[in-house]
């Protein structure tokens, strides 16, 4: 019963959403608001869920006293302390909240993030091996692009920047635009099976 | 050399190449690109007093690559006398956005609510960029700092789409696809994007189809749009380490097949 009802509501709101891009009334401009709204909401529960999942889960760890617990410990202490110090003195520029985001969580965010640089150069040097002529391509139009489109390669030769962007403007574009084009009509297909009901495993 | 040996002295370069380079900056002689030439011409053909819808839809991690972009481009848009109402569609760039939007408007002279306004954070992108098409006060009732926002000036001809001139999504992910696919086709946005320059490739088709009027990228993007604009930032500040880092991965990919040549040329043991 409730998965019946539950591709009812799928199959009508898909239908609406799907037809009121074509109308022009009130009503159907009041119900899409709505349908919108409940979007949000419906969105900013689940963040909710997720957040007392995670909260729950690092307790569980801590709990059974598995060797992770020190992390799990300092997740906690982290979720509380930004919750409660945005409670208490707001998200302003002076807040401690703000504090917080700034000297600690963006810092750690970017550290975290720059290592990439280091993982990147690795996997390059490994994986990047010219062992077939698709390979040679590959690799020959990455080093153009990349010299290309780097502040020396302009000082090398005006040619290596054009050389970049006739790859990036014609055969990256075309290559791309064929998949986005078949991601769009993958789209629409499971859109159609989700709205008909012949998708279902999202239930 | 044993596999982590490598891995070490790989390691030891980049850090040098990156480092360095920011030690002993040097100006690098480079010019602006069509399509970066494409994003300034874009601004700078806007009317006076034309609206610009900012979005920051980035995380901390990039702040770095991103903040010379958001601070070139904001520049721009105040000098040129331009009102910007600032949004978010990412809870991190939130916090970001009010930042770098309010220091810029500062240094530039412009008023709260009349100038410029900062609308904040909204959950679900897509609902709340087809939001934002029916009506930005309906899905903003009150800006970041909980004033009502049908009572700021700003808001007097500011209804939806219909009177932004421009969108500009700065951003490092993929969220510029969702301007494009929930702003542009059904509300015909005018949509101008500044990316990492990771994402840059994948918004080539978007620009060339005319979906996208303007694209800049990354650090290199900046460092353009600030010699267009003639004016200094982090963008030339980050452009030498950059490109040197870039030459490194360059003869990183150089030297690993030169190693794999030879390698391969060893007799089986």
């Amino acid at each position: 019963m409730i998965r019946k009802v539950a591709t009812i509501v799928a199959f009508a709101t898909g239908l609406f959403m799907l037809v009121q891009y074509f109308l022009n009334a009130d009503i159907v401009s009041l119900i899409y608001r709505a349908l919108l709204d409940y979007y949000q909401i419906i969105f900013a529960m689940t963040m909710i869920v997720g957040g007392i999942t995670l909260f729950l889960n690092h307790a569980r760890t801590i709990a059974h006293g598995q060797r992770a617990g020190w992390y799990s410990g300092a997740t906690i202490a982290a979720i509380l302390f930004m919750i409660i110090a945005a409670l208490i003195y707001g998200t302003g520029a002076d807040s401690p909240y703000q504090w917080a985001f700034n000297n600690m969580q963006a810092p750690m965010q970017a550290t975290t993030f720059s290592l990439l640089a280091f993982f990147v150069a690795s996997a390059a040097y490994r994986g990047f091996r010219v062992r077939s002529r698709a390979a040679a391509v590959l690799a020959i139009s990455a080093l153009l692009v990349l010299i290309g489109r780097n502040a020396f390669g302009e000082m090398i030769s005006e040619y290596l920047p054009q050389a970049a962007g006739w790859l990036l403007n014609h055969p990256s574009v075309a290559a791309k635009r064929g998949i986005l084009i078949g991601i769009g009509l993958g789209s629409v297909a499971t859109a159609l099976r989700v709205i008909l009901g012949i998708e279902r495993t999202y239930l | 050399m044993t596999r982590t040996n490598t891995r070490r002295l790989i390691f030891l370069v980049v850090f040098l190449g990156v480092a360095l380079p920011l030690i002993f900056n040097i100006d690098l002689t480079h010019h602006a690109t069509p399509e970066t030439r494409q994003a300034y011409t874009n601004i700078e053909s806007l009317p006076d007093s034309a609206i610009v819808l900012v979005s920051f839809d980035f995380e901390a991690s990039s702040w770095a690559e991103i903040k010379p972009l958001a601070e070139v481009l904001l520049a721009h848009v105040f000098a040129r006398n331009l009102r910007v109402v600032g949004v978010s569609l990412f809870a991190e760039g939130t916090t970001l956005g009010e930042q770098i939007l309010a220091a810029i408007a500062a240094e530039k002279g412009r008023e709260y609510g009349v100038d410029y306004c900062y609308l904040g954070y909204r959950p679900q992108y897509v609902a709340a960029i087809l939001g934002m098409g029916e009506s930005i006060t309906a899905e903003f009732p009150a800006d970041y700092y909980g004033a009502p926002t049908k009572n700021l000036p700003l808001f007097a001809d500011l209804h939806n789409y219909d009177q932004v001139n421009l969108v500009i999504s700065i951003a490092d992910g993929s969220m510029p696809t969702y301007w494009t696919e929930y702003a542009v086709a059904p509300y015909g946005v005018n949509l101008e994007v500044a990316l990492t320059a990771t994402m840059a490739t994948a918004y080539y088709p978007y620009l060339s189809s005319g979906q996208i009027s303007g694209l800049l990228a990354g650090l290199k993007g900046a460092a353009e749009y600030e010699l267009l604009l003639k004016q200094a930032g982090g963008g030339k500040r980050g452009l030498f380490a950059q490109s040197v880092s870039q030459v490194v991965i360059m003869l990183v990919i150089i030297a690993g097949n030169v190693a794999d040549y030879f390698r391969r040329r060893k007799p089986w043991k």
